[in-house]
């Protein structure tokens, strides 16, 4: 008996998605949108040059959009698509099923992005357009790099939730400890950083200065999906050599 | 209770090597002789696959850790209803999970309706599971978690066979609640009929009984015993005695992570020489019967009960059986009724794993 993969990934992509939105979740990512939205008003009320409105926008977007809201939110939704499957014990319901393990991990990822994406591209993608008072470049470019950094850490963290238990906890010292700091502190460090690959695309962009960016453009596309690829192939080999409960 | 699924046809692929010539099916449920059960850990050797078998199971070990699990456990089961029968903590669990694929051997090797079913997807749509723990997808409905694994086994018609299924436990396919606020009844029901909703060869259902009250208990057996008269291999664990005698009398006993007995219960309790039988004999003169048997040495001791029936032990059950009539004869005694008083499950298992 031979299943179909489009018909397998559709259901398991639905059932992802399904159990992404709780009501926890929607009020932390309304949360996330009114702060970037709100805070970008904010921010240029006090600026009347256009470039320092850029360079004001370019610093809020990789502190706070690349730096917080992308890997956080990855990280909920990520870690949870598959390890709540793990520790609720239900992961023998798929687990069991004649289903390429390879559609398995891609449907976790993707239905985990369909979540994390809206909730991470376009609440900057608005305070940016706010804050630049609408220079496209710089609206365009913190949308790309969102989407980028929220692709490699999606995939990245629907493996990290397959493989350790606490997944969340793990997730936020990663985060915090080796990309807000580690990564932001040293030019070798940040090249093994996710977060340093996106801003690249944005301090491009802005023309400005905002760390360690002095990756190709086409590194800068390519790593992030890089990371997204291997992390999905990863998952898919977890998932064959996994104990299911 | 009627519109069971159909048995998927049989596997035609995914041998294992060196597949031996055939032999009769030690897995359809055996007539209760002696000569269909067998009783011990079996030897491991080459894996072989006898005729008819769905299930083979060679020298497997699982270990974890320095805790071993289950400890060099080979059988083979066909079609019919099987019961894995253990203490709590026996291993059964574990043995079942290592079936199934869900964790690897650390020793040994499995093969499933075609193949490993860890590595072979063939051998995994084959197989219909009803884990032990509670976990379901808390948000989705009963159909759709029906829906679910049918569409995730390859089924034709989804939607149709989830019908079927819900309608072979008894369930309405149209509640819409989410299935977590649902009884522990209702939802081991839902599980029940998503591990048939693809028609698998073997249906693995570890304590599925849990959470079912008496009327459902009953109805569950009774669509197990369907199954396998339909040529379905059910394999159903569960602790407690009543319900395994209710399977049917085929019966895997495992005890501390090793098989202490298989085949059918009577017939393994007939195989323990070493442990006294005791028989109830009815004749009308029970002190005269009682003090011959002594007096021949045929049995250890004997009893008058409160009803006035003669209970004895015996080391040597087949010449005490040869004989009796003989003795009521001689005696001029008549004899109404010779009953084993050990040919329970319960006897066999407290003889296998000792007092609970």
């Amino acid at each position: 008996m031979s299943v179909s993969t489009p018909g397998a990934f559709t259901a398991l992509y639905k059932l992802v998605l399904k159990h992404q939105l709780t009501k926890g979740r929607a009020f932390l990512f309304v949360a996330v949108a009114a702060v970037a939205i709100g805070i970008s008003f904010l921010a240029r009320q006090g600026i009347d040059d256009a470039r320092d409105k850029i360079e004001a926008s370019a610093f809020f977007a990789d502190t706070f959009g690349l730096g917080l809201v992308a890997p956080v939110i990855s990280l909920v939704l990520g870690s949870a698509a598959l390890g709540n499957w793990r520790d609720d014990e239900t992961m023998v319901y798929v687990w069991l099923r004649p289903v390429s393990r390879w559609v398995i991990g891609l449907a976790a990822t993707l239905g985990a992005l369909t979540v994390a994406l809206p909730v991470t591209v376009i609440p900057m993608t608005i305070g940016s357009f706010i804050g630049t008072n609408g220079d496209m470049s710089m609206v365009r470019a913190t949308a790309t790099a969102m989407a980028l950094a929220t692709l490699a850490y999606t995939a990245m963290f629907v493996l990290v939730g397959l493989l350790i238990r606490r997944a969340l906890v793990w997730g936020l010292v990663y985060v915090f400890i080796w990309e807000f700091f580690i990564a932001r502190g040293a030019e070798g460090a940040a090249r093994l950083s996710v977060n340093s690959y996106a801003k690249a695309v944005l301090a491009r962009a802005a023309d400005v200065e905002i760390g360690f960016t002095n990756h190709s453009t086409a590194a800068s596309f390519l790593v992030p999906l890089g990371i997204a690829a291997v992390a999905v192939g990863l998952t898919a080999w977890r998932l064959k050599e996994a104990n299911v409960a | 209770m009627s519109d069971l699924p159909p048995p998927s046809p049989e596997p035609t692929s995914g041998q294992p090597p060196s597949a031996p010539p055939p032999m009769s099916p030690v897995g359809t449920p055996p007539p209760p002789s002696a000569s269909s059960a067998r009783v011990g850990p079996q030897p491991p050797g080459p894996l072989v696959v006898p005729d008819g078998a769905t299930v083979v199971v060679d020298g497997v070990s699982k270990s974890f850790g320095a805790l071993v699990a289950v400890s060099e456990v080979s059988f083979t089961v066909g079609p019919g209803v099987t019961a894995l029968l253990g203490p709590n903590g026996a291993g059964k669990s574990t043995l079942l999970r290592v079936l199934c694929g869900l964790t690897p051997p650390s020793r040994g090797t499995v093969w499933v309706a075609g193949g490993n079913p860890r590595t072979s997807e063939e051998a995994r749509a084959n197989i219909g599971i009803v884990p032990q723990q509670d976990g379901v997808f808390e948000r989705d409905t009963i159909f759709d978690f029906v829906h679910l694994a049918a569409v995730l086994s390859g089924v034709p018609d989804p939607s149709e066979a989830s019908m079927r299924a819900l309608a072979a436990v008894e369930m309405d396919p149209n509640l819409d609640r989410p299935i977590g606020a649902f009884s522990k009844g209702m939802r081991q029901r839902a599980k029940i009929a998503a591990a048939l909703v693809h028609s698998p060869t073997v249906m693995v259902l570890d304590e599925p009984l849990n959470g079912l009250d008496p009327k459902q208990r009953r109805q569950m057996i009774d669509l197990f015993h369907q199954l396998g008269e339909a040529g379905v291999t059910v394999l159903v664990s569960s602790h407690v005695l009543d319900e395994v005698e209710r399977f049917g009398s085929n019966v895997l006993v495992i005890a501390k992570g090793r098989i202490a007995a298989k085949g059918d219960f009577r017939a393994i309790r007939g195989l323990m020489n070493d442990q006294p039988l005791r028989y109830r004999i009815e004749c009308t003169n029970p002190r005269r019967v009682g003090a011959v048997l002594l007096d021949s040495a045929m049995v250890n001791g004997c009893t008058v009960n409160d009803s006035g029936d003669l209970e004895v032990t015996t080391n040597d059950a087949v010449a005490f059986r040869t004989n009796i009539a003989q003795i009521c004869v001689s005696q001029e005694v008549r004899l109404t009724g010779l009953t084993p008083l050990d040919d329970d499950l319960e006897s066999v298992f407290r003889y296998l794993v000792g007092p609970s």
